[in-house]
């Protein structure tokens, strides 16, 4: 099939688009064995720092390192703008969304969205019912994963909503950059990202009443594919990393196990899934939550960062109706377009589904990770037949999206420098106001022609910058 | 500090330090099995040695049958099935340091990260061809060079004294059993037979050059090791890095600069094993007898270890 | 009819516990069909009640002091509307579709569901739906245990009131029904069964109807009921956890019996 796609640095002409100019004339400057010799220093410092991720489904809980790409993604200041402007709708709308499911539910009587839809949903939580959060926020670290389409417009791919990770990777990738090219940050001007673990600390502490809050990390272990990001993010913070075992509860509060006796905490930015929070609530299994915690949360003792229940929100399923709700609570049009998405649960939906499985991307409602998908046109005919098999199976887990042309970037592979997929994964922090830092994550399929951008499958990261525009560059 | 924070760090220093301690055992044992044995035997025994003070040896046995050079030595210095051989103290340490890497410096996760590369890699290859004698070296060697990494970059704070308190319970807890053993073996002092020296003058050379004491003891008293010498030296003074009592001096500092009041009974119990010490002569050890006072002070530094424990590394 | 209760419930241990945490759903509220005449809790320490989720009264009785038993007793008068067969609520009743682990709904359940009610979705077919349950899974004390799930009660045509209660909840939602567990007490004449109860109800028509699968009782006239969710984890009496204390003997005593000094009421 012959697809056009967007390339970020070079036009349909082949000419150099003017935000990639100073990076290309330094490109062509460097000398070819400078640069290989500064990418395999990148390399080692990557492996030195243990800057890695584990595989789910490794039994040997092997440390992986995320390649990176020493080719930046690069945005104009005037389009990152309109991308930030349309992030800080989107996450608005869905935190609005959220407060109001789970007391009036005005957007079901307004017929907007149906109660089924939400009411039933896997990520709908009885628990959240008509309890009252602190500023009435429930998602203050948010993901949107944008990916551009031939024309160069973007799209919102999903929201994430529940614990997004991969900031840690942003930050270490700047890091890096300037280590091995300061000369690049000399040369034009490239706003800064590092003040994130700042942002996010004054974010958690605002999500709580209290003046000076004490605010903890909670991480599922250093087993978990993202110990390092739970790590990092809470030794920039300056703020404990705690184990569910590290806590307890007492009388409806929370407490960490100090050298100096217990210690109360106010706010857990919880990198923990809901079903694992409070085995005496949710999945009775779990060793890695802390007993007693919903019942703490519940008597408004102590904030998590996500709240519980965000997850009926960015559910795929739910996400055809985020236009809507951005007009229904903002009264605003959206600024970021949404994929146009077939629900496989509507038996319309699903036989043209059915019909076109060797067109369409099929993803599961609860899926991430890029596990459980099917992307038609690279697939094989035997996967398409047991995704087939399937979506008739359980129709409601799926839905499906035409296969979208994600812009590419020049990025460094075998054989030299060749275009490759993108995505971009800005993060958003609700607290006082909405906030990001500019840019986001970057991540690269480093695959030819693979369209699946997730490290656990192989995917890459690259640096993303925010330059000033060049108004004379023409 | 998180108590489990405390205990990792705690533990990963009890495990180098232990590996550290295997690798001298081990050297001085193997040393001890090369030489002329008296009529006692083919020096098995005494390769069996570390796997008796470790309390090791029952489950060698059960796994191997019989007393057999190579076997004890894979056994007791690389066997990842067996959780107290040098390998798996080493793993152990580096997991514990894993979980703390936020709270060492990058120096000193670097140190054991690499050292846990290393031994595999040596595991690899085996330990016939990389040497015995290079790699209790190359073992004590990584142990130093973590103490210099911890000594030279970590700030001064809690996480430092936990750090301290595992490296020195454990030294002073290995310090008691090696004399013990060594005791044990030998009984009463001879110093010659026939106008050579005795076999236990080998005997408490090596477990002096075990515990790096023997320029110190060849300084201090100049003459032949004995027990009463070897045991004040290893047991009282001080000025011995490895000593019992340099051990719990720095135990009872430690202890004594920790914040909070819920660690009192663990800087009670290091106070009072201070002042024993210190108040305590050689000769009032050998009058209650060597092997009495060992098992008695064995237990009261296991007593010291299980407090740290309960009023630290796991308040309720 | 009015119901007294006492139900004392006495966990001893093989060594010291170091710390616990329970979950309590033992406090009945007032609803269309029950009034709380009178009702105490008398646990080891002062614990605040709350609201769980699902609107029970809850109690969190968090021990951090070394203990080797629990007491915890249980005891009141209830007085049952037997007339009153449904039950009206103003939450959304949507939540009770979902499947939990414990009520996942196999090939086996979901056909079993579609033999007995076919096309129909109403209370008669629910009821059909109960007594063909009450044949497949014979009751049978010990036969399965907590976290034994519907599909495998059903399996095995084994188990108690509780499995009685999944395999019915699992089985009204595979048909579009929302249901949910009830736990409670039960007035008994014989001594056959546990006057601790669980049974389910089920959203017919903008209200919550009983279904004991266990005696065959759609007429909820001899239940108190407790606590409600969407499965026994939800809704069980007691959930806890604890560190140390080897294994543990639970003994409980549960005595329901109807109220002696009955009153006629003025009416």
């Amino acid at each position: 099939m012959d697809r056009k796609y967007y390339d970020e640095m070079y036009d349909a002409q082949g000419k150099c688009r003017p935000h990639y100019l100073e990076f290309a004339r330094w490109l062509a400057a460097i000398p070819p064995e400078q640069l290989a010799q500064r990418r395999r220093e990148a390399d080692l410092l990557f492996h030195r720092a243990g800057i890695t991720f584990t595989l789910y489904g490794d039994e040997q809980g092997t440390e992986r390192l995320i390649p990176f790409d020493t080719i930046p993604r690069s945005i104009p200041a005037s389009e990152w703008r309109m991308v930030e402007r349309g992030c800080i709708q989107r996450v608005q709308a869905l935190n609005m969304f959220l407060a109001d499911l789970y007391h009036e539910q005005r957007i079901i009587k307004a017929g907007i969205i149906p109660a089924e839809q939400v009411l039933a949903n896997e990520g709908y939580q009885i628990a959240m019912q008509g309890l009252n959060l602190h500023r009435d926020l429930y998602a203050h670290i948010a993901g949107v994963d944008l990916v551009r389409d031939g024309d160069g417009s973007y799209y919102v791919l999903e929201d994430n909503l529940r614990t997004p990770s991969g900031v840690s990777y942003m930050l270490e990738d700047r890091k890096m950059m300037m280590r091995l090219f300061p000369e690049l940050f000399a040369a034009q001007r490239i706003a800064p990202i590092n003040h994130y673990p700042n942002l996010l600390l004054e974010t958690l502490k605002t999500s709580s009443p209290l003046d000076n809050p004490n605010v903890v990390v909670l991480t599922p272990g250093r087993f978990n594919s993202a110990y390092f990001e739970h790590a990092f993010l809470s030794r920039e913070m300056g703020v404990e990393l705690v184990e569910g075992a590290d806590l307890f509860v007492r009388d409806d509060k929370v407490y960490m196990r100090t050298t100096a006796g217990a210690k109360q905490v106010d706010v857990i930015y919880r990198r923990l899934d809901d079903d694992f929070l409070d085995p005496l609530a949710f999945n009775p299994d779990s060793m890695l939550g802390v007993p007693g915690l919903l019942s703490a949360y519940r008597s408004g003792h102590v904030v998590l960062a996500n709240a519980i229940g965000t997850g009926v929100a960015d559910d795929k399923s739910t996400y055809p109706y985020v236009t809507e709700m951005i007009r229904f609570y903002l009264d605003e049009e959206p600024i970021l377009k949404n994929v146009p998405t077939w629900q496989c649960s509507k038996p319309a939906d699903l036989s043209h589904v059915l019909a076109n499985l060797g067109e369409l991307v099929v993803k599961e409602t609860q899926g991430s990770g890029g596990y459980g998908m099917l992307v038609g046109p690279a697939a094989s005919k035997a996967e398409i037949e047991d995704f087939r098999a399937r979506l008739i199976a359980k129709p409601e887990a799926y839905i499906a999206q035409p296969t979208l042309c994600l812009s590419t970037c020049p990025t460094f592979v075998e054989t030299g420098i060749a275009p490759r997929h993108i995505d971009l994964r800005p993060f958003v922090l609700s607290g006082r106001e909405v906030r990001l830092v500019p840019g986001g994550l970057t991540r690269v399929a480093l695959r030819e022609g693979s369209l699946v951008v997730n490290s656990s499958q192989g995917g890459g990261t690259k640096d993303t910058w925010v330059v000033e525009d060049l108004k004379n560059a023409e | 500090m998180l108590s489990r924070t405390a205990s990792d760090l705690y533990w990963m220093s009890r495990y180098l330090e232990r590996a550290e301690n295997l690798a001298r055992m081990l050297d001085v044992s193997y040393s001890l099995s090369l030489m002329p044995q008296d009529g006692r035997g083919d020096g098995l025994e005494e390769l069996a040695m570390p796997l008796l003070i470790t309390g090791t040896l029952e489950e060698y046995m059960a796994r191997h049958g019989q007393l057999h050079g190579e076997r004890m030595l894979y056994f007791f210095a690389l066997d990842a099935e067996n959780p107290a051989s040098i390998y798996s103290c080493l793993g152990a340490a580096r997991s514990n340091a894993h979980g703390v890497r936020g709270r060492i410096t990058a120096d000193m996760w670097e140190n054991i990260n690499a050292t846990w590369l290393e031994i595999r890699g040596i595991a690899e290859q085996g330990l016939g061809r990389y040497g015995i004698s290079r790699f209790c070296e190359w073992v004590k060697e990584r142990s130093h060079l973590f103490h210099g990494a911890t000594s030279g970059t970590i700030m001064r704070g809690d996480p430092y004294r936990f750090i301290r308190l595992g490296t020195f319970i454990e030294r002073a807890d290995n310090t008691l059993r090696l004399l013990d053993a060594r005791y044990e073996m030998l009984g009463e002092d001879i110093d010659e037979v026939d106008g050579r020296p005795a076999r236990s003058y080998y005997q408490w050379s090596a477990l002096l050059r075990a515990l790096s004491s023997f320029e110190a003891f060849a300084e201090i008293y100049r003459g032949s090791p004995g027990t009463r010498k070897v045991s004040e030296l290893l047991l009282l003074r001080p000025d011995i890095p490895r000593s019992l009592r340099a051990c719990v001096d720095e135990l009872h500092l430690m202890l004594a600069s920790l914040p909070g009041d819920n660690g009192r009974p663990a800087q009670r119990l290091a106070a009072e094993l201070e002042a024993r010490l210190r108040y305590t002569s050689i000769d009032e050890v050998l009058d209650e007898g060597l092997h009495a006072w060992l098992t008695d002070l064995i237990l009261l530094v296991r007593d010291l270890g299980h407090a740290i424990h309960s009023s630290y590394l796991e308040v309720v | 009819m009015r119901l007294s209760i006492s139900h004392d419930t006495t966990y001893r241990y093989d060594s010291q516990v170091r710390t616990s945490i329970q979950y309590l759903r033992l406090t009945p509220h007032d609803s269309e069909r029950q009034r709380v005449l009178n009702w105490q809790l008398k646990l080891p320490r002062p614990v605040r009640a709350q609201l769980d989720p699902y609107g029970n009264i809850l109690h969190v009785l968090t021990m951090d002091e070394p203990h080797e038993s629990i007491l915890i007793g249980a005891s009141g008068q209830v007085e049952i509307d037997v007339l009153c067969e449904s039950e009206h609520e103003s939450q959304s009743a949507l939540p009770f579709l979902r499947f939990t682990h414990l009520t996942e709904a196999d090939p086996a359940l979901r056909e079993f569901a579609q033999l007995h009610c076919k096309k129909r979705r109403d209370r008669s077919a629910l009821i059909d739906l109960m007594h063909g349950l009450h044949g497949h899974i014979s009751y049978l004390t010990g036969s399965t245990a907590v976290e034994t799930s519907a599909a495998e009660a059903f399996a095995g045509q084994q188990g108690v009131c509780q499995d009685h209660a999944h395999a019915f909840l699992a089985c009204a939602r595979s048909l579009g029904i929302p249901a949910r567990y009830a736990s409670g007490y039960l007035y008994t004449d014989s001594d056959d069964h546990l006057a601790s109860h669980a049974w389910a109800e089920a959203w017919l028509e903008g209200a919550w109807y009983s279904f004991d699968v266990t005696n065959c009782l759609t007429k909820p006239e001899r239940h108190l009921k407790l606590a409600i969710g969407r499965d026994y984890l939800d809704a069980c009496p007691v959930r806890g956890m604890r560190r140390g204390g080897g294994t543990e003997q639970m003994h409980a005593h549960v005595e329901v019996e109807v109220a002696p000094m009955l009153q006629v009421q003025q009416q």
